[in-house]
């Protein structure tokens, strides 16, 4: 088979001669081995340590939600006045990082951005995964989780009542739950494709039967490309405004309120922009670490992760000029109330998370304007783990301070969390990468079909010479 | 190839020409496709553009099938929405409409996309005819690269073009091609194991116990108390009656009423159950709390709206002048006796002159036969005892206790004495219920509505000595005649 391009400038940036997006003389052959490779090779020491770490933080989540569930919500830090503390922050937090990975797989697709191809499905499990820890908080907050299904419009036998459907709250059942459905289906049926090359590759039976129902039996026909082709569009134009309204739902919960610093219009796209760069984050966060360790580097060049971090850099900006603007209304607003939640924020008993927020996710993305830090991934991976504990303080600022110091200071109160707080932000830290250990060690964790429909074409034997395929052959 | 004639063989299903890259394919593929074939299908590694027109391959209807459910989403989010919230269980939360569009947008939008997605999703598969996990191609073990490195292009046997001999030399003749496969039906039998039948069917009927269980527990009845997995709040820790409390100060399970709250279903007219007009402006539920509120001595126009249209009322309208400026301390002694503190008989008790309320003057319930009957019923069984059987006040406990001569017995008062007969009917009902002197309030006892009724029958007694012949009906006077009396 013909390879391409023996030999590759990596530092290209010219638009008309763009590094390619996969680099190292792969052809379509070898792309197949060397991410099915990861699948088949012997599972490395490293997983199972990571493995053993996850299963610990997951089995102290699990002892905690029984914990809580049989106690009550009291064992949380949440109180009068602040009823949301770390369960609420944690939602949105992990919501937020979901976000990267349909935007990737749908606003990139449909803006034609090609080198999404190599990075999607890891940042597709990584929504997965992280909107499953984030339906894990709502879900035991409310209390009686046993009648969870109560936020669902079900025909009602006993109690014949209803859903509010002009509650935030239950927008949010919805979004969520849409989302987390779409989004699944979406990265299963960009998975089929790479799900039956691991099935034709497979010698293992029990393995082979498993990936022989997951791929559902596709051929990879013309025919059926068509039409998954059309599919996959349809899901990017459905994903994409889905993935902006999320967040924008998410805002409402805080954004419907009446409380000083919460009641802003600014909600929406400011929650979208910070869940685009929380979720980037994390994307760099596991990217640079997992192409390292799989050896992925011809697949996720340098390029790729520049363009993330250049993500970065536009979306921290965005983020920082919702924190100015936010000031700025609140003073020109005139609304006194505003105006003190917000120099509250900044100087007043939560000062630090103010100002960790601040200098994680405004001043270290402004590291990505030097070409050093974007093409350094140590750097990138240090800073991309200041912008999730940014992120994370993000929302803990918004929603412990404004609830501490409302209206009236006989109503104020600080939020003191508990140790089932920190240990249930840690454990969902192990759900998440549970998750996804699992993911990367039975599932194509980069999108065969798609990288190997942006390679250049090998070059075509048969309008030169009927000969030279017959050797290449 | 002539395989169809000898049974023994596989039956063949068609060709299938292997290439190394994609151009080749392509190439191929305009070629059979302009040769005439139709039943023809290419197999790639990943979606190869430009094969569509290639090969021929018609635009797909899918994006119907997901315009056609994102519209029927949108409208079910609308209709759960409406029907839920403003039909079903309306309520209202800050003033805000049952019903306004804005605020269900969020859900019905998201609803669109679900549906819509959801169609993409099984729409693809159904239009691909997927999943089908028997394939003869499987059979072919080149075919394992199709997924991974090579492509290939198929001609089946069923075309109309298809000649054994003329199809094969066009696959050979096909530039990049590197091997020409037969693909083979495959003889293996097609039907599943019985026993995966068995074990279906049998699934299929265990999987339907738990919701006929689920029916039968809900529409049945049973004389077992119903499993209560979660008990919430439909079974806790409760006082029974009479117990103590150990959480309330006072130690009683039984909490009393707040003074002057009315229960739900509970409220009844003032005036019917204290006998009492409220003056303009006072508040209603004062007259609900035990003390006798200071009433104005202002005396009011009769009361009309109850027409008490019988006779023993019939005289007290005329019968005015209430207890006005008559001290209570008068009617006592009217009345033959003093409160205890007071032995003295006759004598006024030297008590602050307490205004009288604003008495109704006319019972003001609808008197009929039945109430009468009522009133006569409850009369000879509270109060006959004392009073008398004719309101003479010779019961037979006063005349019992007269005979032992008991020094603190006062004798009942004689009900046809004049002080009662110009009494209005409000105070001779408020003397049932709180009682007066020596006689103990009924109202725990007796409902209102019978109170009422005591009076009226007490105005009908009053009636047989004050009464004459003219009122009475003509009827009953002709009956009267004929007892001779």
């Amino acid at each position: 088979m013909a390879t391409v391009n023996e030999v590759i400038d990596t530092t290209i940036d010219d638009p008309g001669n763009r590094t390619p997006l996969v680099i190292g003389g792969h052809d379509y052959g070898s792309i197949t081995r060397l991410v099915c490779g990861i699948n088949e090779s012997k599972t490395p020491i490293a997983w199972y340590v990571a493995m053993l770490a996850s299963l610990s933080l997951l089995g102290m989540l699990g002892g905690l939600v029984g914990y809580l569930i049989f106690t009550g919500v009291g064992v949380w830090g949440n109180n009068n006045p602040v009823y949301w503390g770390f369960p609420i922050v944690n939602f949105v937090f992990w919501v937020g990082i979901g976000h990267a990975g349909t935007l990737i797989s749908a606003i990139l697709f449909i803006f034609r951005q090609n080198w999404r191809t190599s990075i999607n499905r890891f940042a597709e499990a990584m929504t997965i995964f992280a909107v499953v820890c984030a339906g894990l908080f709502p879900g035991i907050h409310i209390g009686r989780v046993w009648v969870f299904y109560w936020l669902f419009p079900l025909p009602s036998l006993q109690l014949s009542m209803w859903p509010q459907f002009r509650s935030p709250l239950l927008w949010d059942v919805f979004a969520v739950s849409t989302y987390a459905t779409v989004s699944l289906i979406f990265w299963y049926t960009g998975m089929i494709p790479d799900l039956a090359t691991l099935r034709d590759r497979t010698d293992n039976k029990i393995l082979r039967i498993v990936y022989s129902i997951l791929s559902l039996g596709w051929t990879g026909s013309a025919r059926a490309w068509s039409r998954y082709e059309k599919a996959y569009t349809l899901f990017a134009a459905l994903a994409a405004p889905l993935v902006l309204s999320v967040h924008t739902i998410v805002s409402f919960d805080f954004a419907v309120s009446q409380l000083p610093g919460w009641h802003t219009t600014i909600f929406p796209p400011y929650f979208v922009a910070g869940a685009v760069f929380s979720g980037f984050g994390m994307v760099l966060t596991l990217m640079v670490p997992a192409r390292q360790l799989f050896g992925l580097k011809d697949v996720v060049t340098i390029r790729h992760l520049e363009n993330v971090c250049k993500i970065l850099l536009a979306t921290g900006t965005m983020v920082g000029y919702a924190y100015a603007i936010e000031f700025f209304i609140a003073w020109y607003g005139g609304n006194m109330y505003e105006g003190f939640a917000f120099i509250n924020r900044a100087f007043g008993p939560y000062w630090w998370a103010y100002w960790i927020m601040v200098s994680c996710n405004v001043i270290s993305p402004q590291l990505f304007w030097f070409k050093v830090c974007r093409t350094t991934p140590w750097l990138m991976f240090t800073i991309s783990i200041f912008v999730n504990i940014g992120m994370w303080f993000e929302r803990f600022v918004i929603t412990v301070t404004s609830l501490a110091r409302d209206f009236l200071p006989s109503s104020w109160g600080m939020f003191e969390p508990t140790w089932v707080d920190y240990g249930m932000l840690v454990g969902s830290f192990g759900l998440f990468f549970t998750l996804f250990l699992l993911f990367v060690r039975f599932g194509p964790i980069v999108a065969m079909a798609e990288v190997k429909s942006v390679m250049p074409h090998p070059h075509s034997p048969v309008h030169d010479n009927p000969q030279a395929a017959a050797d290449h052959a | 190839m002539s395989q169809e004639a000898n049974n023994s063989e596989p039956k063949l299903l068609g060709l299938m020409a292997q290439f190394d890259d994609p151009d080749s394919l392509l190439a191929a593929c305009e070629k059979v496709r302009k040769a005439g074939y139709t039943k023809t299908d290419a197999y790639t590694p990943f979606p190869l553009h430009g094969i569509d027109e290639a090969l021929g391959i018609k635009p797909t209807i899918l994006p119907w099938i997901v315009l056609t459910l994102g519209i029927i989403g949108g409208f079910t989010g609308l209709g759960l929405q409406y029907v839920t919230n403003a039909d079903w269980y309306p309520f209202i939360i800050s003033a805000k409409p049952v019903w306004s569009l804005p605020a269900n947008i969020p859900v019905i939008f998201e609803l669109v996309i679900l549906h819509a997605a959801i169609a993409v999703f099984i729409g693809m598969l159904f239009l691909n005819k997927l999943p089908t996990f028997s394939n003869p191609l499987f059979r072919v073990p080149e075919f394992a690269r199709a997924t991974d490195d090579k492509f290939f292009l198929t001609i089946d046997a069923t075309d109309e073009k298809y000649k054994p001999n003329k199809t094969r030399e066009l696959l050979d003749g096909l530039l990049g091609q590197t091997d020409v496969i037969e693909v083979f039906h495959d003889p293996t039998p097609a039907e599943l194991p019985k026993i995966i039948k068995f074990v279906g069917i049998g699934a299929a009927v265990v999987a339907l116990i738990p919701p006929i269980l689920l029916w039968r527990a809900l529409y049945q009845t049973s004389t077992v108390p119903r499993i209560n997995p979660i008990r919430d709040m439909d079974i806790q820790l409760r006082g029974d009656t009479q117990t103590k409390s150990p959480v309330f100060a006072d130690g009683r399970t039984m909490r009393p009423r707040i003074p002057g709250t009315v229960a739900r279903g509970e409220w009844v007219d003032p005036i019917m159950l204290t006998g009492i007009v409220p003056e303009a402006g006072e508040q209603n539920v004062l007259f609900l709390q035990d003390e006798v509120p200071p009433a104005e001595d202002e005396e009011k126009p009769a009361e009309e709206e109850k027409p008490a249209d019988d006779q023993p009322a019939e005289d007290k309208p005329e019968a005015e002048e209430p207890a006005d400026q008559e001290p209570m301390a008068d009617a006592k002694a009217a009345e033959g006796d003093p409160a205890e503190e007071n032995p003295v008989e006759g004598e006024a008790p030297a008590q602050p002159e307490e205004p009288e309320p604003n008495w109704v003057k006319i019972a003001p319930i609808n008197v009929t036969n039945a109430t009468l009957e009522r009133g006569r019923n409850r009369y000879n069984i509270y109060c006959s005892v004392c009073h008398g059987l004719a309101g003479d006040g010779d019961g037979l406990v006063s005349q019992r206790a007269l005979q032992m001569e008991q020094p603190t017995w006062i004798p009942p008062t004689n009900l046809h004495t004049d002080y009662l007969l110009i009494q209005p009917d409000g105070k001779l009902y408020n003397t049932i219920t709180h009682g007066i002197r020596k006689m103990k309030g009924y109202g725990d006892q007796i409902p209102a509505e019978d109170r009422w009724a005591i009076v009226t029958y007490v105005r009908a007694l009053q009636k047989t000595r004050t009464g004459t012949p003219e009122e009475i009906p003509a009827v009953e006077m002709k009956e009267l005649e004929i007892k001779g009396q």
